[in-house]
C-alpha cells in the first residue's frame, strides 16, 4: 500500500488537559485514502474525527492536543515529524481545509477577495493582476455569480452556502492533492447541504484530488463517498466500499445504518443505538461497543481488539466475530 | 450593507443621541430643583434676611413657576445661551469653556496610553496558556478595578507626593510644559485604572478569537506572523473594547468629580462639585449637558469605529 496518497497506522492523539493529566482522543487509526478517491469518515462525536483531520493540517497543538504514537504518511512524507517549514510546504498547497463550520470560517474582518489573495499568494506575492485573476477563476469553479462583487464583500454579507462555497475556493486555490473537509455542511439547510456534495464531487473529478469528507450523516457520506472509514471510540472499526453499507460487517456501522430516519415510517419509532457511547479516553478493555452490542460474547470483553480484520479485497472490520454475526447468517 | 442603509442607520443612531441629549436636558433641570437648597439664600450667607432672599430670588427669575423656568432655558438653550451663574454672574458657556479643556486633556491622555499598554498586556496574556499567569493577571486586575478611585489617588499621592517628592500634592500651573508635573499623578492614575479594565476585556476576546474557526483557516493559508497577529487576531478582537472605552469616557467624566477634588485640578468636574453644593442651577445645568452630549456622542463615535474595525457590529 505503499503508493497510496494518505496513510495512517496505529494513529495515537492525546490532548494535555492539565500538567499531568492527558485524554487519549484517537487511540487507533489506521487507514489508507488513495489518489483521487472521495473517502468517507463517519463517526458519533467525540470518537476522534475531528481530531484526525487536525493531525493532516498540523493544527493539533492549538488544541494543545499531540501525536502520541503512529504515523501520519502523506504522500511519501511522515507528518509526525513535520517541522514549521515542512507544514508551509504541505498545508494550503498540498492538503486543502474546508473547515467544520461555514458560518465562522470566512475571517470577519477582512474582505472575501484579501482572503482569496492569501491563499492563491500562500505566504509569497504574486502580483495583483494574477491574484486578481485566479481569484475570479475559483469562484467561478465554485459557482459562485457575479464573482466581482462578492470580492469586495464581507463574510457577514454572504449566505452560509456561499461561505462554504468561499472556503471550498481558498482550499483549492493551490490545487491540492488531497481536501479535508471537516462536516462542511454544518449549520446549512439541505438543499444547500446537496449543493455543497455535488460541487466537493465535481471538484475531485475536474482537479482529481482526494477528499476526506468527515460526517455524522451516514446517508449523505454514503451517496457520495467511494469508501466509508467507520470511527467509534477513538478507533476505526471498519473500512468498506460505500455500497457495501448493507453488508458490514461491525455491528456498530450496522446499528447506525439501522438508525437512519428515512427507515421510519411517518410517526413510526425512531430506531437507536441503545446505551451512551463509551466516554472519551475512558474506554473499557475489549471491544468498546460490547457494552451496545446485540451480539457480544464472553470472547468480546478481552484485550484490545483494535486490529483491522481484513474481510474482503477492499472491506476491514475490526469485528472479532464477524463471521459468525454476519457472515453466517447469511449462509 | 449598501451605503445609502448604512447611512440612513448611521442617521437613525444621530436622532436618537438628540434625543438622549434632551431627556439628559430634562433631567438634570429637575434634578437639581428637586435637590434641597436655594441659590438665593447660599449667596446671601446663613444670616440673611427673609426679605432679601425674596428680592433676590425675584431678581434671579426663580419665583415663577419651574414650568416657565424651563422654557426660559430651553428658548435660552436654542440661542447657545446656557444662562449665568447664580453665584457669580459668569456666564456658564464661558466657565465650561475654561474648565472642560483641561478635564478632556487628561481623559484622553489617560486613554490613549491606556491603549498603548493594554494591547501589548492583553495581547501576551491572551497568547498564553499558563494557567499561573492568566490568574494572578486576573487577580491583579481585580483589586485594581474593585479598589475606588480616590483610594487609589491618595495611595498615589502618599507614594508619590509626600514619600518621594515626585509630584506637588495638589493644584495646577496651565502653562505647558509645567503643567504635566502636575498632571501625570492624575493621568497615571486613570491609565492604571483604565489598563485594568481594557486589558481585561480584550485579553478574554483574544482568548475567544483564538479558538475561532477562521483563525484556523489562517494558519493554513499560511499567514505571515504580522499579517495574522492584526488581521486574524487583534482586529476581529477590538470591537468589543472600542464600545467599551468610548461608553467609559463617559462615566470617566463623573469620576473626574472625584479626581479633581483630590488633586485641587481646576476642571470642570471640581466645578460641578462647587455648583451643586451652591444650588447653582444653570451651571450644574450647562455642565451635566455637556457631559450628557459628550458621552453620547463618543458613544456614538465608539459605535462607529467598532463597526468600521468588524462589520459583525450592528449599529
Amino acid at each position: 500500500m505503499s503508493n497510496s496518497l494518505v496513510s495512517f497506522k496505529q494513529l495515537r492523539i492525546d490532548v494535555k488537559v492539565t500538567r499531568s493529566r492527558r485524554l487519549r482522543i484517537v487511540d487507533s487509526a489506521t487507514f489508507d485514502v488513495e489518489h483521487g478517491q472521495l473517502m468517507g469518515l463517519i463517526g458519533e462525536s467525540g470518537s476522534g474525527k475531528t481530531m484526525l483531520c487536525r493531525s493532516l493540517i498540523g493544527t493539533l497543538g492549538r488544541r494543545s492536543a499531540y501525536i502520541e504514537s503512529g504515523s501520519v504518511i502523506f504522500d511519501g512524507t511522515n507528518l509526525v515529524n513535520a517541522t514549521k517549514s515542512d507544514w508551509r510546504e504541505i498545508r494550503g498547497k498540498k492538503i486543502g481545509y474546508i473547515p467544520q463550520s461555514a458560518l465562522a470560517g470566512p475571517n470577519p474582518v477582512i474582505t472575501i477577495g484579501d482572503q482569496l489573495a492569501e491563499a492563491i499568494n500562500q505566504g509569497q506575492k504574486l502580483d495583483r493582476e494574477t491574484v486578481h485573476k485566479r481569484s475570479i477563476e475559483l469562484l467561478e469553479m465554485v459557482q459562485i455569480r457575479r464573482p466581482e462583487i462578492v470580492l469586495k464583500q464581507y463574510s457577514y454579507q454572504l449566505s452560509g452556502g456561499m461561505k462554504q462555497r468561499v472556503m471550498i475556493a481558498c482550499a483549492i486555490a493551490q490545487n491540492p492533492k488531497l481536501i479535508v473537509a471537516d462536516e462542511p455542511t454544518t449549520g446549512l439547510d439541505v438543499t444547500v447541504q446537496a449543493e455543497i456534495m455535488v460541487l466537493l464531487k465535481e471538484i475531485r473529478k475536474n482537479l482529481n484530488t482526494s477528499i476526506i469528507l468527515v460526517s455524522h450523516d451516514l446517508q449523505l457520506i454514503n451517496s457520495i463517498c467511494d469508501d466509508v472509514v467507520v470511527m467509534h471510540a477513538g478507533a476505526t472499526v471498519e473500512k468498506l466500499p460505500s455500497e457495501e453499507i448493507i453488508n458490514a460487517l461491525h455491528p456498530y456501522t450496522h446499528a447506525l445504518y439501522n438508525s437512519r430516519i428515512d427507515l421510519v415510517e411517518p410517526r413510526g419509532k425512531l430506531v437507536t443505538i441503545k446505551g451512551q457511547p463509551p466516554t472519551v479516553g475512558a474506554w473499557p478493555t475489549g471491544c468498546r461497543f460490547a457494552d451496545r452490542c446485540d451480539f457480544v460474547q464472553d470472547k468480546c470483553l478481552f484485550g484490545t481488539q483494535m486490529e483491522l480484520l481484513k474481510a474482503d479485497t477492499n472491506h476491514e472490520t475490526a469485528c472479532i466475530r464477524y463471521d459468525e454475526v454476519f457472515l453466517g447468517a447469511k449462509k | 450593507m449598501t451605503s445609502n442603509l448604512f447611512l440612513r442607520k448611521v442617521l437613525g443612531r444621530l436622532v436618537r443621541a438628540v434625543t438622549i441629549s434632551f431627556w439628559v436636558m430634562v433631567i438634570s433641570f429637575l434634578l437639581i430643583r428637586l435637590s434641597p437648597g436655594d441659590p438665593a439664600a447660599t449667596r446671601l450667607g446663613a444670616g440673611a434676611e427673609q426679605e432679601a432672599v425674596e428680592a433676590l430670588r425675584k431678581q434671579l427669575k426663580l419665583d415663577v413657576s419651574p414650568l416657565e423656568q424651563f422654557t426660559s432655558y430651553t428658548a435660552g438653550l436654542f440661542r447657545g445661551d446656557l444662562g449665568v451663574s447664580l453665584v457669580n454672574d459668569v456666564d456658564v458657556l464661558e466657565t465650561i469653556r475654561n474648565t472642560l479643556p483641561l478635564t478632556l486633556t487628561y481623559i484622553f491622555l489617560s486613554v490613549f496610553f491606556a491603549f498603548l499598554i493594554s494591547i501589548p498586556i492583553a495581547t501576551l496574556i491572551g497568547w498564553s496558556n499558563s494557567a499561573s499567569i492568566v490568574y494572578s493577571f486576573r487577580s491583579i486586575t481585580s483589586v485594581i478595578i474593585a479598589t475606588p478611585n480616590f483610594f487609589i489617588a491618595m495611595v498615589g499621592i502618599l507614594l508619590f507626593s509626600v514619600q518621594r517628592d515626585w509630584a506637588p500634592v495638589f493644584g495646577y500651573v496651565s502653562e505647558f510644559p509645567e503643567n504635566l508635573k502636575y498632571l501625570w499623578l492624575p493621568v497615571s492614575i486613570n491609565t492604571l485604572i483604565l489598563v485594568a479594565i481594557i486589558s481585561r476585556v480584550l485579553q478574554s476576546s483574544i482568548v475567544d478569537t483564538k479558538s475561532e474557526e477562521f483563525v484556523e483557516t489562517g494558519i493554513i493559508r499560511g499567514v505571515g506572523r504580522t499579517r495574522f497577529f492584526f488581521y486574524y487576531i487583534l482586529k476581529p478582537s477590538m470591537a468589543p473594547t472600542v464600545v467599551l472605552l468610548s461608553y467609559m469616557m463617559g462615566t470617566m467624566l463623573g469620576a473626574t468629580v472625584i479626581l479633581e477634588t483630590i488633586f485641587s485640578l481646576p476642571g470642570i468636574g471640581r466645578e460641578l462639585v462647587g455648583a451643586v453644593l451652591a444650588s447653582d442651577y444653570p451651571m450644574v445645568q450647562g455642565i451635566l449637558l455637556f457631559f450628557g452630549v459628550i458621552t453620547v456622542f463618543l458613544s456614538f463615535i465608539g459605535d462607529l469605529c467598532a463597526y468600521a474595525l468588524d462589520r459583525r457590529v450592528k449599529i
